[in-house]
This record gives structure tokens, C-alpha cells and sequence, in this order.
């Protein structure tokens, strides 16, 4: 801690005299401004959606609250960044790994870790910003911020502006105005992801709709196969957590064969981790790439 | 075991598990960095003191928080298999705290201790304004346990039709002693002034197990009594439920156990059986922190594996 | 002894509401428009193009007999219970069976090597038995303090919350899955297919005939132990009977549409207030109740949150448990 302590003085010092090439950064988190006046080199996050944004400007986080699965981090997000040290799971990260790693930043959630903050602020400067549940566009503002407080500012836009570049693109590729469901299905439930969700604000900037979204405001919902008959999408996206699913179940009921998408052989499957978990510059163009594969088949 | 012999080895196990607390963990400490942790300026700093530490002693109140309103209400309503739980306090406490976190999603989670000591106090206020106090013990205890009930399905009502939240509520719902700290500690301290008042209620709370005639006969009024220790039971559950969400079992195990270690006699029973509660949830936490670290498993799933076999256990042994 | 006039005419009313019941229930609420008339096509001239009519015939009948049959046997073990345990508060919810059937369930479900060796029927079975009997062990073990109602009800919370506590903890570790679970918890008929019913009703029928034929036994079982006895009924020969009929009936209602609660308190109590006393005409007509009840919140299931559904089984919770507290502020315990 001393040592720490006056790395972090010297830091500051060096800070003040090379004024013009460290500078005090300030953005405004959810709990409000949050300053950091040195480069993070030590970098701890607690959701995948932060890695992401950390990967995309080649950034290496320490640890990441990965509930001790490595493989639900995102393939491309594993080549970046390599090996990393689990801290728990996202929704109860344990506190004492995090500060055995001694950060110098920790990038938490504000749905998830708000009565933690106070807690993580003494082990290092915790930035604290919306994840679980965000929005496409919040996710993108997300990205944003974290780029200006790893001191990646410049790179971070540039790799924004890449990404808007590659999702017009793949946009152009696709059918505009088709209407797409993603869900996520498990042995006995399927739950559809609507425009209010993630996967959801990824096929609404490719250009397409969501159709789900009218019928209620929440971004996950569950659903029952008459539901999904009344709702009609032309296309379904279907991400199987097991094998079985309730959707292999549905494909042997007649009334299944009366939905549109199964009738003009549009019902696809995707990685459920990738589409349900990850959230990110990188995942959005993993999602972007399976549709344009999956359309460019059908 | 008399208790005599039970006061020592309880103390001497509560030392060595608290012990264990701070030595063990996602990361080992050997005792030295322990020591050093304690102060300012250590690399262990922040594990030690500011982790490790606060949850010890807040492991150690809500244990025998709890553990003491459990033998109350038993020794009240006068059977063993009563606890906190049949008074609808817990319930009412998780009803409020869900409501809180579905219907003001975006509200900060500071105020959730606040919500859930109002929701169980309320609960047992619809339970004290259904029975009066006039009304016998059991009829007491299955108003509650109805009254839980619908506390229950009230739950499940707002958990099944708002899923966003449902982790969240299974989360706090479970009982957990993950990320509370020395803020907690000092919203739960002042509640345990209750003690010395609940102590010093045991010696009339023996004379309830010889009736209620026997005790008017000696000049104490059985339904104040019961009120009194029953208050003090609710107050207790509500505030350590507030700060740790509803540990299940602890109320119902630990006054049990210690009534076969050191008898019924509520001089001895009561602060004993604070000492076990207090050892139960820090062996509970222990094995929370270190069964699959990182990981950090509720402490309230492990009251319920502790108190599983031991109730198979007390069965067996019932020939 | 009711009137035979009057028991008559009550019968019919409470058949004809039944009907009434489950015609609306194919219909009201649906997601997909489906009209009265596309019921009475699908029943009568079908279309396997029209999407109404499909629904009805695969979605919508096949839960109503579904929900049919669990109402009667949730209300025929309830019934038994009451009659086996002489106790007004017994029912497989409060008893610890329903949370212990969940439990077997969860683990079967959760653990593959389980899942081979048992299936979730049997392992629903199976669990809510070894809940009961660690409920009845622990109620009659305690003789201090309270009547025997109050012991055994407070042994149910306790096996009940202990059971309760385990599936969460079987489960917990699988926060994405958490939603799916509480609504399997909750008992819901929204996936009832004719696989379901195939599998369901040969067992549901079995108990409930099994269920008739106990009720002589029942109605002597009322007089008291001492007086059975005398009369030459041996006890142990028709408890056991009771206990097994209990558990195959909640076990094959669990396995089929997950554990619905309440069901089992409420129905025995009002055909008895309708009918008197007489098992043998109260069970029958507890079994219509059971039926319309469920039937009924299967519907409301898909009203509550539309167009989504909320399992049949949390309403019939905020239903029942009300019910519960004035059940037991009634009696004089």
C-alpha cells in the first residue's frame, strides 16, 4: 500500500510536471464526475460489455468478473487480452480478489454493483457505468467513456467510427425493414429479446425491426409458442442453451410449422453466450457478421 | 454438556472460527499479514480491515440476533419447531424489499435496508392487529405462518410478472453477508440493546412453561411477557434481516441445538444459544468464501445445508 | 344428511358452471384473436390450415384437460389429507409435499446422473413422500405445547422452508435460468401439450377412482381411532392407502404442470360447506370445485399480465393464502 501509495504520489507529481502529455481526465459516470489523473495500467472489470471496450482499443484488463467461465467472455475479446484472473461472478464479485490484484481502476455496473461502490472506491478509483440492461446507444456512449479514462481517447473514436463504418456496411448486405426476433432458448423457456435490449439496439442499427417491442415495454420476455405465433416474425434468431431446447420441442408440434419464419425456412441459430451475455463493440460485430452470414445463405 | 463446560468451548470455538474468517478466504493470509492488515498502510489493508473484519462482527451479531429471537418466539409459543420465520417478519421484510427493487428499479440501493426493516415491521403489526393480544400461542404462531404464506405468493406474484429483477430479489432473498461492511455494522449495532432486555426477561419466560396460571399466581402478567419478548423477536429479526436479507434456519437450528447442549432453562439458553447462532453463520460464511473461490456463495443457502442434516439427524435420534 | 333434492340440484349447477368455465377458458385472453366460433369449428368441422383453430385443438384443449384433471386431484389429496389427518389446516402445500416434490424435482433436474436413474416423475413422487414423512415423524414427535394441528402445520413451514431453501440453492448458481424456474416453481399450464396429457391422466385417474372408493374408509376414520378400532377397520391398511393415493396424485400433477399450491386448502373447505360432512358426496364435488378453480386461473393467467402470462399457479397463491389466514382465524385452535 505504501508502495502503491507513492507510486501513486510520484505518479501525480510526473503528472503535474508533464502537464501536457498526462492529463487529468473527467467524465461524468452514473454517480457523477469521476476524475483519474494517471494512465490506468491496472485495470479490473466486473461485466463483459467493459472487456469489450477495453479489447477494442487494445487495452488489457488484470481481471474480470467472468463467473469463473472464461469462455463467455467473447472469442475475439479472448485473443486481445489473453489470460486474466477471475474475480467471481458479476453478481457478487468477490471484493478480496479484486483488491489482491491491486488496481489501479475498477469498471463496475450500476445495476449490479451500486451497494458495492463505496467498498470498491477504497480498493482503487471505481468507475461506475450502466451495463446489464443497457441500450445499444448506451453501450456505444459506455465505450466512449471508457476510452477518454484509459487515456485512449483518439483511438476510442477512431474505433467508433470503424464500427459505424462496419455496421453501414453490413446494414447495406442485409434486408432493410425485415423484421428479425432474437431469443434465447433453454429447456423449458424461451425468452425474446426485444428493441429494448441489447441484441435487440444491434438489429435495429442494421437497419431492421424488432417485432416483439410493440407489445410490451420489457426487454426480456418469456414466451409461449402461441405468443410467438401472434407476434410472427419473419425471422427468428435462436440462440439454445441446451440441447433439447423447448424450441426442439416446439419443431415437432404442427403449429410450429404455421409460423412464417419456419414456413419460408428462415429460423437460424446462433452462440446464445455471445448474443445474450456479451455486449460491446466487438459482440455487436460478431452479431452483425452471423446475420450477414445467415441472410447471405438464405 | 452442562453449561458450565458449554460457555468455554463456544467461546473458544467463536475465537477459532472468527480466526479462520481472517485467515481464509479467495486469497490466504498467513497470520503476520493478518496483523499488519489491521493497520494503515499494509497491502492487505483493505481485505483485512475493511472486508474481512466487519463481516466477522456482523456475522457474529445476525447470527445471535437471530438466534436469540428464534429461542424467544419458541420459548413463547412454547414448540420447538417455531422460529422468527412463523411471525411473518422475514417475509414481510423480502415482500418490501422486492417491491422496492421492481417498482423503483432505478432508485438507489441505499435505501433498501430502511424498506425492509418498515416491511417487517409492518408485517408484524398486520399479525399483532389479526390476533390482539389476547389470543393463545399456537393460534399466534399459524396466523403468522398463514400471513407468511401470503407475504410468500405476494412475492412470487411480483418476481413472476416483472422478471428483469428476479436475480436481484433471488439474490438479497437468499441471505447474504456479500459486500456489507462497517456501515451495516453500525445501522445494525444500536438494535442490540435488546439484549441485556431480553436476558434479563429469562427467568419469567420459565415460569411460562409451567403455565400461564402458575405465572399469574406469582404476579406476572403472561400476556405482557409475551408481548414484550415478542417485540423484542421481531425488532431483532427485522433489523438483522434489513442488513442481511432473510438467512433462513438460523432462528430455528440454533436455539434447538443449544437447548440439547445446555438444557431448557432460559438463563442459560438464551445467551448460549447467541454464541451458537454466532458460530453457525461464521462457519456459514466461511464455507461461503472458500468452498469454489472466487465464487461467493450465499451464506443463506448454507444455513439451509447445515440445518437439512441436522434435522434428519434430530429425527433419527426421536425412536 | 343434505337433502337429496338439494344435493342434486347443486350438482348440476356446479356442472353446468364447469362447462361454462372451461368453454370460456378456450378462448378468453388469447394472444392469437381465437373466437367462439373457431372453437365450435375446431370441435366440429377442423381446419388444420386456420391458425385459431389449430390453436385450439393443440394448445388450448389439451391444457384445459390438463387443468381439469390437476384441479381434481390437488383437490382429491387435499381432501384425503384432511380426512387421514383429521386436521381442517392439512393440505400438501402446507404439509411440506409440494415443496418437497419441487425439491426432488430440481435436484433430478440439475444433477444428470439423477436424471437417468429416476425421472422427474418418480423424483417428484418420491420427494414430496419423504417430505410428508419427515413432516408427520416431526409433528408427532413433539407432544409439548399446542394441539395436534397447530404441531403438524408448524412442522409443514419448517420442511417446507428447508426444502425451499435447498432447490434455491440447487438452482441459484444458474442466475440466467432463475425466470424459468420460478415460473416452473409457481405452476404454470402454459406448456400442457397432448404429450403432457398422455402422460398425466392414466395416473390422475387411477388416484382419483382410488380416491372414491377410500371414502367409506374416510368417513369411519372421522369417528376417532378408538372407535375405528372397535368397530374392527384396520387404521394402518387405509392410511397407508390414503398417504400413497396423496402422493401419486400431487406427485403426477407436479410432474405435469409444477407445483400449484392452495388448491388442496381451499376446495375440501368449501364442499364441505357445501355438501356436509359425508365424504363419499363431498370428495366427488370437491373434485368438480378443484377443477373449475384451476380451470379458472389458467384463464386469469393469461389476463393478469397480457399478453404475457403469469403462471396459473402464483394466482391461485394471492387467492389461497387470504383464504388461509381466514381458515385459521375461524377455527378454534
Amino acid at each position: 500500500m505504501l508502495i502503491s501509495a507513492f507510486k501513486r504520489l510520484s505518479l501525480l507529481v510526473c503528472s503535474a510536471l508533464l502537464a501536457t502529455s498526462v492529463q487529468a481526465v473527467t467524465v461524468q459516470d452514473s454517480k457523477g464526475p469521476f476524475s483519474l489523473d494517471y494512465e490506468p495500467k491496472r485495470i479490473v472489470v466486473l461485466e463483459f460489455s467493459f472487456a469489450d471496450a477495453l479489447a477494442s482499443v487494445g487495452v488489457v484488463p488484470v481481471g474480470i468478473a467472468d463467473d469463473k467461465d472464461k469462455n463467455r467472455v467473447l472469442p475475439a475479446v479472448r485473443d486481445v487480452i489473453g489470460d486474466w484472473q477471475s474475480v467471481g461472478t458479476r453478481s457478487q464479485p468477490s471484493l478480496e480478489v479484486i483488491a489482491s490484484l491491486n488496481p489501479d481502476l475498477i469498471i463496475a455496473d450500476i445495476s449490479r454493483h451500486e451497494a458495492v461502490y463505496d467498498d470498491l472506491q477504497k480498493i482503487a478509483p471505481t468507475l461506475i457505468l450502466p451495463s446489464r440492461r443497457e441500450t445499444y446507444q448506451d453501450n456505444l456512449k459506455a465505450a466512449a467513456i471508457i476510452g477518454k479514462v484509459v487515456g485512449k481517447d483518439t483511438q476510442m473514436t477512431e474505433r467508433l467510427a470503424q464500427h459505424q463504418q462496419f455496421m453501414d456496411a453490413m446494414a447495406a448486405k442485409l434486408p432493410a425493414k425485415a423484421s428479425v426476433q432474437f431469443g434465447v432458448a433453454r429447456a423449458d423457456a424461451l425468452f425474446l429479446h426485444t428493441d429494448d435490449s441489447y441484441a435487440g439496439g444491434v438489429i435495429q442499427a442494421l437497419g431492421m425491426q424488432t417485432p416483439a417491442s410493440d407489445r410490451d415495454d420489457s426487454a426480456y420476455r418469456q414466451t409461449s409458442l402461441e405468443q410467438l405465433l401472434a407476434i410472427n416474425p419473419e425471422y427468428i434468431v435462436v440462440g439454445n442453451y441446451v440441447h433439447p431446447s423447448i424450441v426442439d420441442q416446439w419443431q415437432n408440434e404442427p403449429l410450429w410449422s404455421l409460423l412464417q419464419a419456419v414456413s419460408h425456412q428462415r429460423i437460424f441459430q446462433v452462440d446464445p453466450n455471445v448474443w445474450s451475455r456479451c455486449r460491446g463493440v466487438m459482440a455487436a460485430e460478431h452479431m452483425a457478421t452471423d446475420l450477414a452470414r445467415i441472410f447471405a445463405k438464405s | 454438556m452442562n453449561a458450565q463446560r458449554f460457555f468455554p468451548l463456544a467461546i473458544v470455538l467463536l475465537i477459532a472460527l472468527s480466526l479462520a474468517n481472517l485467515l481464509f478466504g479467495a486469497v490466504s493470509l498467513s497470520l503476520p499479514e493478518v496483523w499488519q492488515g489491521l493497520f494503515l498502510g499494509s497491502e492487505q489493508h483493505f481485505t483485512v480491515y475493511e472486508y474481512r473484519l466487519p463481516r466477522i462482527f456482523l456475522a457474529m451479531l445476525v447470527g445471535a440476533g437471530l438466534a436469540l429471537s428464534g429461542a424467544l418466539v419458541q420459548g413463547v409459543i412454547r414448540n420447538p419447531l417455531a422460529s422468527p420465520d412463523v411471525l411473518g417478519v422475514s417475509h414481510g421484510a423480502g415482500l418490501a424489499a422486492v417491491f422496492y427493487m421492481t417498482y423503483f428499479s432505478g432508485a438507489s440501493t441505499d435505501w433498501l435496508p430502511e424498506v425492509a426493516l418498515a416491511g417487517g415491521i409492518l408485517a408484524a403489526l398486520v399479525l399483532w392487529y389479526l390476533c390482539g393480544v389476547h389470543s393463545s400461542a399456537i393460534k399466534l404462531a399459524i396466523t403468522g405462518v398463514a400471513l407468511a404464506a401470503f407475504w410468500a405468493s405476494c412475492i412470487d406474484f411480483l418476481m413472476l410478472t416483472k422478471p428483469l429483477e428476479i436475480n436481484n430479489a433471488l439474490l438479497w432473498l437468499t441471505g447474504s453477508l456479500w459486500g456489507r461492511g462497517w456501515p451495516q455494522l453500525q445501522a445494525l449495532l444500536p438494535w442490540f440493546v435488546l439484549t441485556p432486555i431480553a436476558l434479563g426477561l429469562s427467568k419469567y419466560l420459565n415460569l411460562l412453561d409451567l403455565g400461564d396460571d402458575c405465572a399469574t399466581s406469582l404476579g406476572i402478567s403472561p400476556q405482557l411477557l409475551r408481548l414484550l419478548s415478542l417485540a423484542i423477536a421481531v425488532a431483532l429479526t427485522a433489523a438483522c434481516v434489513s442488513i442481511c436479507g432473510p438467512i433462513g434456519f438460523l432462528g430455528l437450528v440454533a436455539p434447538h441445538l443449544t437447548r440439547k447442549l445446555v438444557g431448557g432453562r432460559h438463563q442459560a439458553l438464551l445467551p448460549a444459544t447467541m454464541l451458537t447462532g454466532a458460530c453457525l453463520l461464521l462457519a456459514a460464511d466461511l464455507a461461503a468464501r472458500t468452498l469454489d473461490p472466487p465464487i461467493e456463495l450465499p451464506a443463506g443457502i448454507l444455513t439451509a445445508i447445515i440445518g437439512a442434516p441436522y434435522f434428519l439427524w434430530l429425527l433419527l435420534r426421536m425412536k | 344428511m343434505t337433502h337429496p333434492l338439494r344435493s342434486l340440484s347443486l350438482g348440476l349447477l356446479l356442472s353446468l358452471g364447469l362447462v361454462l368455465i372451461s368453454w370460456w377458458n378456450l378462448f378468453a385472453w388469447s394472444v392469437v384473436p381465437v373466437t367462439e366460433l373457431d372453437v365450435w369449428h375446431a370441435v366440429s368441422a377442423f381446419d388444420s390450415q386456420a391458425i385459431a383453430q389449430r390453436i385450439v385443438i393443440d394448445l388450448r384443449l389439451p391444457r384445459l384437460l390438463t387443468a381439469l384433471l390437476v384441479g381434481a386431484s390437488l383437490a382429491a389429496a387435499g381432501t384425503i389429507m384432511q380426512g387421514l389427518t383429521r386436521n381442517p389446516l392439512a393440505a400438501p402445500s402446507v404439509l411440506g409435499v409440494n415443496a418437497g416434490a419441487a425439491l426432488g424435482m430440481a435436484l433430478v433436474s440439475t444433477l444428470p446422473f439423477l436424471y437417468g436413474a429416476l425421472g422427474t416423475s418418480i423424483a417428484a413422487m418420491l420427494g414430496g413422500g419423504l417430505a410428508w414423512l419427515l413432516v408427520m415423524l416431526l409433528g408427532s414427535a413433539w407432544r409439548m405445547g399446542g394441539n395436534e394441528h397447530g404441531r403438524l402445520v408448524l412442522a409443514g413451514v419448517a420442511i417446507s422452508a428447508l426444502c425451499a431453501a435447498l432447490t434455491k440453492a440447487v438452482v441459484i448458481m444458474e442466475e440466467d435460468q432463475a425466470a424459468g424456474v420460478m415460473t416452473w416453481l409457481a405452476g404454470s399450464l402454459a406448456d400442457a401439450r397432448w404429450q403432457t396429457w398422455q402422460s398425466f391422466w392414466p395416473v390422475a385417474v387411477v388416484g382419483l377412482i382410488g380416491a372414491v372408493l377410500l371414502t367409506p374408509s374416510l368417513n369411519l376414520l372421522q369417528l376417532g381411532e378408538d372407535n375405528a378400532r372397535n368397530l374392527g377397520i384396520n387404521l394402518l391398511y387405509s392410511k397407508l392407502i390414503g398417504s400413497v393415493l396423496v402422493l401419486v396424485l400431487v406427485g403426477a400433477s407436479i410432474s405435469a404442470v409444477g407445483s400449484i399450491g392452495f388448491v388442496g386448502l381451499i376446495v375440501p373447505h368449501m364442499a364441505r360447506l357445501l355438501m356436509g360432512q359425508d365424504f363419499r358426496i363431498f370428495l366427488p364435488v370437491a373434485m368438480v370445485l378443484g377443477a373449475a378453480l384451476v380451470t379458472l386461473a389458467d384463464t386469469l393467467s393469461r389476463a393478469v399480465t397480457y399478453p404475457m402470462e403469469t403462471p396459473a399457479g402464483a394466482i391461485l397463491a394471492l387467492i389461497g393464502a387470504p383464504f388461509f389466514i381466514y381458515l385459521v382465524r375461524k377455527r378454534t385452535l
